[in-house]
């Protein structure tokens, strides 16, 4: 590549276009790009434009026909069709594989396809339904997902005695042992004589136990018979005649073992009565229905079932795909003209701050802080980073005096008030404070009973409360310290002491403020709040980094589609970087961890806490607090409260922590006790 | 010999300041990779800090200066920073109580006592990937230098050289204490920031040194 003066395009820092390239920069980017494989920050160099200019003439030149890029044409139909399907079905997701498929037949390439999805969407906690048919047996005898969870597989309709391979029970059965879960059967038969029997067995305990376990289902898995005679259907020995019964004329396809007509509506005969087993409406209400099936006898049954709701995930071949849309009369709506992209936005020096001087910036929140909540909190006299509650000191009551860096708001002023802590002191942001304002907070609030420290495990925050620890000592002060360590993602179980302690904190401090409010001794204080530290397990994770006031530089870098995973709250890095994913698997991921070690067996209770560690929005706290709750529902934990929300930050990040506390009856007593702190309520 | 008074000792925690404030931002870069970027930040406020409070008044002895330098540090800054700096600063007034005035040896001498007053709050070891891989060489290469006869500004030489040294073998250490601990393995390759900041106040010591004896040679003055 040389590059001479003269001929210059539009802007000065742009290289001379190599001459075979005429005078188009597209053709010269896509041949650099596409025949030479250089990535686009290479070429960018040697085109001297940015990458974003890169990236916009990759884009021109596919959507002006310079570049044009072919997917294999049998792969192509399998997507044009697929998203035909989803989009014109509202399905959350559709996978269509070729009609031909050399040696593997169609069901066996199916039951494939379909182990794949479910896999992709099977998680940790989940009651997963399942009918029968050959297609559903293939896909449990080649489905492998090893390593979940407290996964339950439930028989979605009652037995058969057929001399099939592919009965209710097989299929169950094989899919909970390849996914090493417990498997649940109906123990009655599908199709029983007669309503009255159906009746008296619906009342029998374990049948009843079993329904609820199906009326819980998270997903299903289902195949769609259609009425031939050679259908599943037929062939399991569920109808014995009854087809031929004149309110059955109308069905066109059966699922669990109902009937729909073209349209999708249920069809109610004299089987209807006689059916034990999920009912078409409860099949509705399944969050995820994963159906498949494929063959051109089933494109009636198919697109019954799409057009009455009944799949929201659909495993099909090319030719019955488009059957299904040939049927439904879908036509491929034109094509979007190309558009150019817009022109990429500038890149960003720095992080915008809503300060005035950083120097100022602490100060200044306090400030605010105090004047927000000055009912509960006010300064202590001749210190700007000590706060105390408004009725302190309190004669003969043990003061609890919290604190740490600033930037972790509404930590650590958020939990002075009634019932928590009597003051917290704040240092720099994500800095200890040092013993000055920890020694004038201490004296502010004592109330010749002792006090008691506690503060996250930070080697900074132990020197300085160490410090002033043993200066109020020698002026006759008791001082105690608990020092947190609920980050289970910082130190392995073993050197637990080593760990660091974030969110849970706020744990620790609402029982030990309870404990004083009752009037405890300090030793008793003492030993319950490290009871609740030692049962109290965090673990959190950034989708983006935080931004100090003073450098408006992310603390770290995180590539654009990462996550860190185990991060600290004050952006030190985690355990483990990964490729960003869904809010249940992220809730997953922190939940698994903490579950090793979380000793909380069947029945007991815990309280929870996720937290925003500074920019996500409650809307997606509340999507994880979800997740967490089917899992532990999954594994018998109760749940006793759960607390959701901005409650221990770490400045701006875009993360969040997630805390199990491990009940028992005296510290939910504690829990619950009354408490008026600006972050934190409790009602008598 | 020279002797210094307190308004040159300002002068001298002037210059450490400055130099740490240029370095804002390669300290927190530094700090960034293995804790939480405000390290930069830290020791720039901290030496500001202490310049305000040891210029308020520079009449006072040395020995009441360093004193004044090591409470005045360690209210602006807390953290882990803080006491360990103020327990250098005060380990150094100890040791020159009565002077009335500091020679050029003295000078030399804050590198030892501040390293003596770091290692006895810090407790940390050699190894362990902190400001001590630092000035633990940087004590030693003073303390033997002094002992071979060299002139202070030549002391600090070494004592920068060294500290350099220990620095850029922080590379390669898995940090035992302080909060980089806790990041295991993947701290290595990163530079420990407290001892980066190390090198920059010895650097400031050696520079201003020398600038106080215009140079007649290049091993200083006579």
């Amino acid at each position: 590549m040389t590059l001479r003066p003269g001929n210059k395009l539009a802007g000065d820092d742009e290289a001379l276009i190599p001459l075979r390239f005429g005078d188009d920069p597209l053709l010269w980017a896509s041949w650099l790009y596409y025949e030479e494989g250089l990535t686009q920050g290479a070429i960018a160099e040697q085109m001297g434009v940015s990458r974003p200019s890169v990236n916009a003439y990759l884009a021109d030149a596919r959507s002006r026909g310079i570049v044009s890029i072919e997917i294999a044409p049998e792969r192509f139909r399998t997507l044009t069709i697929a998203s035909a399907l989803r989009d014109h079905f509202s399905l959350q997701d559709c996978l269509v594989i070729p009609t031909d498929g050399g040696e593997r037949s169609l069901i066996t390439r199916l039951g494939d396809a379909g182990a794949k999805v479910l896999a992709r969407n099977l998680r940790s906690g989940d009651t997963l339904a399942v009918t029968w048919g050959r297609t559903v047996l293939s896909l449990a005898d080649q489905i492998v997902l090893p390593g979940l969870k407290d996964v339950r597989v439930v028989q979605a309709t009652g037995g058969t005695t057929a001399k099939i391979p592919w009965t209710p029970e097989a299929c169950a059965s094989h899919l909970a042992k390849a996914l090493n879960a417990r498997a649940i059967p109906i123990s009655a038969p599908a199709i029983v004589s007669s309503a009255e029997v159906r009746e008296m067995l619906m009342k029998e305990a374990v049948l009843a136990e079993q329904l609820g376990i199906l009326s819980e289902a998270d997903r299903i898995v289902l195949g769609i018979s259609s009425l031939r005679p050679e259908s599943t259907i037929h062939s399991s020995g569920f109808l014995d005649g009854a087809m031929q019964h004149a309110h059955y004329q109308d069905a066109v396809g059966s699922l669990v073992g109902r009937f729909i007509s073209a349209r999708g509506a249920p069809v109610i005969g004299p089987m209807h009565d006689r059916t034990i087993g999920l009912d078409l409406d409860q099949l509705r209400r399944i969050p995820q229905r994963i159906a498949i099936a494929g063959g051109m006898d089933k494109v009636a049954a198919i697109l019954a079932a799409l057009r009455g709701g009944f799949v929201s995930v659909l495993v099909t071949d090319i030719a019955t795909g488009r059957g299904i849309l040939n049927a439904e009369g879908y036509r491929e709506p034109p094509r979007r003209p190309a558009t150019t992209p817009p022109p990429a936005l500038r890149v960003r020096s720095h992080v915008k701050k809503l300060i005035n001087a950083p120097r100022d910036a602490v100060d200044e929140a306090l400030q605010g802080a105090i004047l927000a909540h000055e009912q509960l909190i006010a300064p202590v006299a001749g210190s700007t980073r000590a706060i105390r509650a408004i009725n302190t000191p309190q004669s003969g009551k043990v003061a609890v005096v919290i604190g740490g860096g600033a930037g972790h708001e509404p930590a650590f002023w958020g939990y002075v008030g009634a019932g928590l802590a009597d003051a917290a002191v704040v240092g720099n942001t994500f800095a200890s404070p040092p013993p000055d304002p920890i020694i004038a907070a201490t004296r502010a609030v004592q109330g010749a009973a002792g006090v008691l420290y506690i503060y996250g495990n930070f080697s900074g925050d132990v020197m300085n409360f160490d410090m002033a620890a043993e200066i109020m000592e020698a002026e006759g002060v008791r001082v105690r310290s608990v020092i947190t360590t609920d980050d289970i993602a910082s130190s392995p179980r073993e050197t637990r002491s080593a760990r660091r302690g974030v969110a849970g904190t706020i744990f620790t401090f609402k029982i030990a403020g309870a404990a004083a409010a009752r009037m405890l001794p300090l030793e008793t204080c003492e030993a319950l709040a490290r009871h609740a530290n030692a049962r109290t397990y965090t673990m959190g994770l950034a989708l983006e980094p935080c931004s100090l006031p003073e450098t408006r530089q992310p603390s770290f870098e995180l590539g654009p589609d990462d996550m860190e995973i185990g991060v600290g709250v004050h952006g030190e890095p985690g355990v483990e970087r990964r490729n960003m994913e869904t809010a249940d698997t992220c809730a997953d991921l922190l939940l698994d961890r903490i579950l090793e070690e979380l000793p909380a067996t069947e029945g007991e209770e815990v309280a929870l806490l996720v937290n925003s560690l500074g920019s996500i929005p409650n809307s997606e706290l509340f999507i994880v607090l979800r997740r967490v709750r089917q899992r532990l529902k999954a594994r018998g934990i109760r749940v006793h409260h759960s607390l959701v929300g901005t409650y221990y930050t770490s400045l701006d990040m875009v993360g969040i922590s997630l805390t199990v506390f491990h009940l028992d009856a005296e510290l939910k007593g504690l829990l619950d006790a009354p408490c008026a702190a600006a972050a934190l309520v409790v009602r008598a | 010999m020279t002797d210094f008074t307190s308004r040159q000792l300002v002068d001298l925690f002037r210059l450490i300041a400055l130099r740490l404030s240029e370095a804002r931002r390669e300290l927190g870069a530094l700090d960034g990779a293995i804790g939480d970027a405000d390290h930069g930040n830290a020791m720039a406020e901290g030496f500001a800090a202490v310049v305000r409070a040891t210029s308020a008044d520079d009449t006072r002895p040395p020995s009441e200066m360093l004193a004044v330098a090591g409470r005045s540090f360690l209210s602006a800054v807390g953290a882990t920073t803080g006491p360990l700096y103020a327990s250098a600063l005060l380990a150094a007034a100890q040791g020159l109580e009565g002077k009335p005035a500091l020679s050029d040896i003295d000078v030399a001498g804050l590198v030892p006592a501040f390293a003596a007053g770091i290692a006895q709050r810090g407790k940390a070891r050699p190894g362990d990937k902190t400001m001590m891989d630092a000035w633990a060489p940087a004590a030693r290469a003073v303390t033997e230098a002094a002992k071979a006869g060299l002139s202070p500004v030549d002391q600090l030489h070494r004592a920068e050289g060294a500290a350099t040294q220990g620095r850029d073998d922080t590379r390669a250490m898995i940090a035992a204490v302080g909060r980089a601990a806790r990041l295991g393995a993947r701290g290595l390759g990163h530079v420990d920031p407290g001892a980066a900041s190390a090198v920059i106040i010895i650097a400031a010591l050696q520079e201003w040194l020398r600038l106080q004896h215009p140079p007649a040679g290049q091993d200083g003055h006579a």
